[in-house]
């Protein structure tokens, strides 16, 4: 191995292991700012390091911090302690690990060497992402039979049975998108959708597969236990569920674990129906060949779009009163020009993409680093709409629940197998 | 007399609606409307900047008590132990002593509220027959970091000026 390949390896993992966790603040950023905004309000806005609120997110930290120097306790009635400490390490870590298949580049190619740019670059893809949610239940029962609890065991209970009502549709669906794309290996996939339908359309999986979309996005949102499928937690019927047992950092583990998995199925459903990394009519071959005019185009928009954004910023970062020297003026200051320097600093990089003809490498690592934020944007938003959806739909009644799963989503993800091989053979 | 009947129509039947989505998404527009009508402009919230920018009391407002005076400062109180009585919930205590000013016969010499155990009925104000105790001071924050500090004295309670002019308590309909 060179040094190169050790470089790269370092990289991927981190860039597995990190965003996850990125990603767990800014969707509860995201979920309590925009829980605030959908309901008229403002959501968390007054913590702050030296005046600085960055919006809300000095709130994250915070939260993290108090739950951290909570007491930690453990109820003497629970018998299995073990069990009861296990269970949340279940939960987070099989969210985080099953971000580990998903590409969220095309194939570098540094030096005539190729690097598939996933955490772990298996094979098996979707399966080890079934695998891996399948298995964050198990984290969910184990707290509910360890709290020895009514509550926590109800929760346990209602999760395992909504499982297993929706892990059949979702594999059903996946099953037709392997009719499709003929791979399990996430890359594949991914490299696929960046083909053409009849020369124009993009061909995602959201317009192959249109009933699989929400098939897999429902039991998506059911796998992670989030509204209208928030059966395990049920704060309204069950007081907490499965974590009402559970203190601190310990129930700071299924808060966070709740946040990766809600990131981590995002990233999925982006991979698997909405072009992974890819740039629509932008294939990687594409973007390396045009690496310059696509440079200019992002220097004369990034500065249009930082405009606009600061000019967002002006407005809304003042106080509502009547207030003399207003410190948020003074806050908004600082981020319009932290918020220029960082344009000025891409503009730049850009700027040495035009001028000076860089190597093939240097071109490749730009088109991945594109296909990377193309990645990120496209899960942000899906977050967004975890958040959207939870702030819209109340929770359905157990009974409505089974019924959806077992009486609509599963005849429907059968006939979608059906329609999805007769169409693949009748092509073919 | 005819019992006044409306008939609700119940919702939910119609094949579109049993879909879920196509009223999922209609739900959701309405959501994203809000969102992003504050996103774009946060004064729109209806929210109120608290500790900053105080709520309006009204003079029907049970806040704070306070113990009223004549016009000569002597205190209306003439220890009957009516709102004594009257608390529910057993926060005021009266000792009664001989009254010197020839306003009356009797005083109190120690009256004290213990506004932790307060409800804010105001039954006390209601039941007095000098209209000796009001709750017109506005106060509704009272915060200290000791319980004895929360028991309110005489004098504390007459020291406390009310919030509104005397037509204005009269005109809150009580």
């Amino acid at each position: 191995m060179s040094q190169l390949d050790i470089l790269m390896v370092v990289l991927r993992v981190a860039f597995g292991a990190f965003i996850p966790i990125c990603f767990i603040a800014i969707g509860v950023w995201m979920e309590r700012r925009g829980a605030g905004f959908i309901q008229d309000r403002l959501g968390p806005n007054r913590c702050n390091i030296f005046g600085f609120r960055a919006g809300g997110l000095v709130q994250n930290l915070a939260d993290g911090v108090k739950l951290i120097f909570k007491e930690d306790m453990i109820a003497g009635h629970i018998q299995h302690k073990f069990y009861f400490v296990l269970a949340p390490v279940l939960v987070f870590f099989t969210a985080l690990v099953s971000f580990a298949v998903i590409p969220f580049a095309d194939t570098l190619i540094l030096g005539g060497k190729s690097y598939i740019m996933q955490t772990v670059p298996l094979d098996i893809g979707i399966l080890w992402f079934l695998a891996c949610t399948g298995f964050a239940v198990y984290g969910i029962i184990l707290a509910g039979w360890s709290s020895h609890n009514k509550y926590g065991i109800l929760g346990g209970l209602r999760s395992a049975a909504q499982v297993i009502a929706y892990e059949i549709p979702m594999g059903l669906a996946i099953v037709s998108l392997l009719v499709v794309y003929g791979t399990v290996n996430l890359s594949e996939i991914a490299r696929f959708q960046g083909q053409l339908l009849f020369g124009f359309i993009p061909m995602w999986g959201v317009i192959l597969q249109p009933l699989g979309v929400v098939i897999f996005i429902v039991a998506a949102f059911a796998e992670t236990n989030r509204t209208p499928f928030d059966f395990a937690e049920g704060e309204s019927e069950i007081v907490a569920g499965f974590h009402i047992e559970y203190s601190s950092m310990k129930f700071g583990m299924f808060f966070l674990g709740e946040y990766v998995a809600m990131f981590v199925s995002s990233a999925i459903i982006v991979t698997l129906f909405f072009g992974g990394y890819q740039i629509p009519w932008l294939a990687t071959e594409t973007m390396v060949a045009y690496a310059q005019p696509i440079a200019i185009v992002l220097m004369l928009l990034l500065p249009v779009i930082t405009y606009y954004f600061t000019n967002w910023i002006r407005k809304n970062n003042v106080s509502h009163y009547n207030r003399q020297n207003d410190p948020l003026v003074r806050e908004a200051n600082v981020y319009i020009k932290i918020c220029w320097i960082l344009a000025a600093a891409v503009e730049l990089i850009l700027l040495t993409l035009v001028v000076i003809n860089p190597s093939a490498d240097g071109v490749r690592i730009f088109v991945v680093l594109l296909q990377m934020a193309s990645f990120l944007l496209k899960a942000t938003i899906m977050c967004f709409v975890y958040v959207w959806v939870r702030w819209t739909l109340p929770r359905f009644r157990y009974d409505q629940l089974q019924k959806l799963g077992w009486q609509i989503l599963l005849p429907m993800s059968l006939v979608n197998i059906f329609i999805t091989s007769a169409v693949v053979v009748a092509l073919s | 007399m005819t019992v006044k009947i409306k008939t609700l129509e119940r919702q939910g039947s119609t094949f579109i609606e049993k879909l879920y989505l196509v009223e999922v998404f209609r739900g959701m527009r309405t959501t994203f409307g809000h969102f992003w009508r504050i996103l774009l402009d946060n004064s729109k919230s209806y929210v109120r900047h608290y500790p900053e920018v105080k709520p309006e009391i009204t003079p029907r407002w049970r806040g704070r008590h306070r113990l009223t005076t004549h016009e000569d400062g002597t205190m209306k109180c003439v220890a009957c132990f009516m709102c004594q009585t009257n608390c529910p919930s057993h926060c005021i205590s009266i000792e009664a002593g001989e009254r010197v000013d020839g306003k009356s016969e009797k005083m109190p010499i120690r009256f004290e509220i213990d506004l932790l155990e307060c409800i804010y009925c105001g039954y006390c104000v209601e039941a007095c027959p000098m209209d000796a105790i009001r709750m017109d001071t506005g106060i509704y924050s009272v915060i200290s970091s000791e319980r004895s500090s929360v028991v309110k004295g005489m004098d504390e309670l007459l020291a406390t000026p009310g919030a509104f002019s005397e037509e204005d308590y009269k005109k809150r309909g009580l």
